[in-house]
């Protein structure tokens, strides 16, 4: 039941996505811009290279690799966020009630919107890497490939169930998607996406490190660009396991909460 | 017919004027600049903690910190009233569409483009107030007016006004046919932003972005404003404005024919709001 449940809200959310073949067009367009818009602005500066600091090491990043890792974990997170307005979508359609009253595990529907996020994420994944690495010639310098694909998977994990406890702000507010959309920025800014994490103001680190594109930024820009190895990275591979595990709790509780509170007030369609 | 049209821009940019204040939010407003907070901030954090300021290159960025920083601030206000501007007239169809008035819209006689420059109006009306707070955060990151050419400054903001019309024009029409409003309107200007030189000199860009900045009339009204403010340099003004007259007109043309062509099309099917 749990697994239908995600594969149907899965499948729903893609349809809805991919309402025309026009679609696809402009959803490479625009991360393929907004990697464009970040390299524009390293381009007044002399220097080619990143120096991204970890565990005491140097190591010395690409500036287009950098750029693109970037990009890549930063619109896979923007995905999730975006997940988020699949509850607000359900309100403006007048099904919002209907789907709170059906016996649909309610994490099964979170997890089947952030699922159909993630494979729309492939689109951009693939139009990113082929782009930046066949025009800008990125220097990939992997040594432990086990490295990368941990890395990955951690991240896109954790992203993915910070996505989730997202969602239920589509219960919790009318302002929903709103008050998602308006954290883009700030956590583009909070997580190093655009300069390496030891030159973020110190004031500012303690929020970065709350933030799973943080550590998923730091271990695929070092597995993938800097040749580290898995021993190297078992912090933010920790840290986005943990944050992993405590994102879904977190998911299931606000969302649960969320329902609870928006029935007693029948807040669900009317304000 | 001139006096209807004349009516119509009025009456359309009171009704989106006041539209906009009466429901006005402060967490609203201040959501509207914090891409250009952050684009501010990860210049500022670029320019002192991870590049030396001797690692600039001077080309077309001006010297010292104020001058890089400078910069970035006229390019980020100038986003701020292209943002507010270009994406209001943009997606002029698909609201009406979505609140199940663009028949009516269309019924009516008035003049299409008379209604789209009123919405143009108060967007550019409004969107002043957005590029005026962004030039004035900008002072806290180091941005400085070096010189001030009153007549430069209005002529690249009416200029500027024109080109968003024709590019919001060409965004509705495309608008219209796609039925979609974010993944079209967003797309469109990301890449109408990306290569107008707004964090970074057109000069110092790779050759095949900057045929692409030549075709865009951004990029010759964010030069002047930046020639306004900082100082002309080695910007021919008379060029750019020629160039930013004549993209602006090309792209009203190509967007107000588009329009029609589409209305009619949308009218023989009788899709406008029904698929």
């Amino acid at each position: 039941m749990f697994t239908r449940v995600v594969l149907a809200e899965a499948v729903k959310s893609l349809k809805i996505y991919f309402f025309s073949a026009r679609t696809l067009f402009w959803a490479l367009a625009l991360p393929l811009g907004n990697g464009l818009y970040l390299y524009f602005l390293y381009l007044p500066f002399a220097a080619k290279s990143v120096d991204l600091q970890f565990s005491g090491s140097t190591y010395a990043i690409d500036l287009v690799g950098f750029t693109i890792v970037g990009q890549l974990l930063y619109s896979f997170f923007t995905m999730m966020l975006l997940a988020g307005s699949s509850f607000d979508s359900e309100r403006w359609q007048g099904t919002l009630e209907a789907l709170l009253l059906s016996p649909a595990n309610r994490v099964a529907v979170l997890l089947g919107g952030a699922l159909a996020n993630a494979v729309n994420y492939m689109w951009m994944l693939i139009a990113l890497v082929i782009s930046w690495i066949f025009v800008f010639r990125v220097n990939v310098f992997v040594t432990d490939p086990f490295a990368l694909l941990v890395s990955l998977v951690l991240s896109y994990l954790a992203i993915m169930a910070l996505g989730m406890c997202m969602e239920t702000a589509g219960i919790y507010s009318r302002l929903g998607s709103t008050i998602v959309s308006s954290f883009q920025e700030p956590m583009m800014f909070l997580s190093g996406q655009i300069f390496p994490l030891q030159s973020m103001p110190t004031f500012l680190l303690p929020l970065s490190y709350l933030l799973p594109l943080t550590f998923g930024l730091m271990a695929v820009r070092l597995a993938l660009l800097g040749g580290a190895a898995v021993y190297a990275l078992t912090v933010p591979f920790a840290a986005l396991a943990c944050m992993t595990i405590i994102f879904l709790a977190l998911a299931r509780l606000l969302v649960r909460n969320a329902e609870r509170r928006a029935k007693k007030r029948g807040t669900l369609t009317q304000f | 017919m001139a006096p209807h049209s004349l009516r119509v821009v009025a009456s359309t940019a009171k009704v989106n004027v006041v539209m906009t204040w009466r429901f006005f939010s402060w967490s609203g407003f201040a959501l509207r600049f914090f891409t250009p907070i952050m684009t501010l901030g990860a210049a500022w954090v670029l320019y002192n903690l991870v590049y030396t300021p001797s690692g600039i290159l001077g080309t077309g960025v001006g010297t010292g910190s104020s001058g890089y920083l400078s910069f970035i601030t006229v390019g980020n206000a100038f986003y701020v009233f292209v943002f507010a501007a270009a994406f209001i007239v943009g997606r002029v169809m698909f609201w009406e569409r979505a609140t199940g008035t663009i028949e009516s819209t269309f019924i009516s006689p008035m003049s299409r483009l008379a209604y789209m420059s009123g919405i143009m109006v108060a967007a550019a009306t409004n969107s002043l107030v957005d590029f005026t707070a962004v030039l004035l955060i900008g002072l806290a990151f180091g941005f400085r007016i070096t010189v001030f050419n009153a007549p430069l400054f209005f002529c690249s903001l009416l200029l500027t006004a024109f080109g968003l019309f024709g590019i919001g024009l060409v965004t509705n029409a495309i608008t219209l046919t796609f039925r979609d409003r974010t993944t079209t309107a967003n797309s469109l200007m990301t890449l109408f932003m990306v290569f107008c030189g707004l964090v970074c000199p057109v000069s110092l860009m790779p050759s095949w972005a900057q045929m692409i900045s030549k075709a865009l009339p951004l990029t010759y009204g964010v030069e002047l404003m930046r020639a306004s403010m900082l100082g002309l340099g080695t910007v021919n003004a008379t060029y750019d404005i020629v160039a930013l007259l004549i993209l602006g007109a090309i792209y009203f043309l190509i967007g107000a024919i588009a329009l029609r062509k589409i209305e009619t099309n949308l009218r023989k099917k009788a899709l406008f709001s029904v698929f």
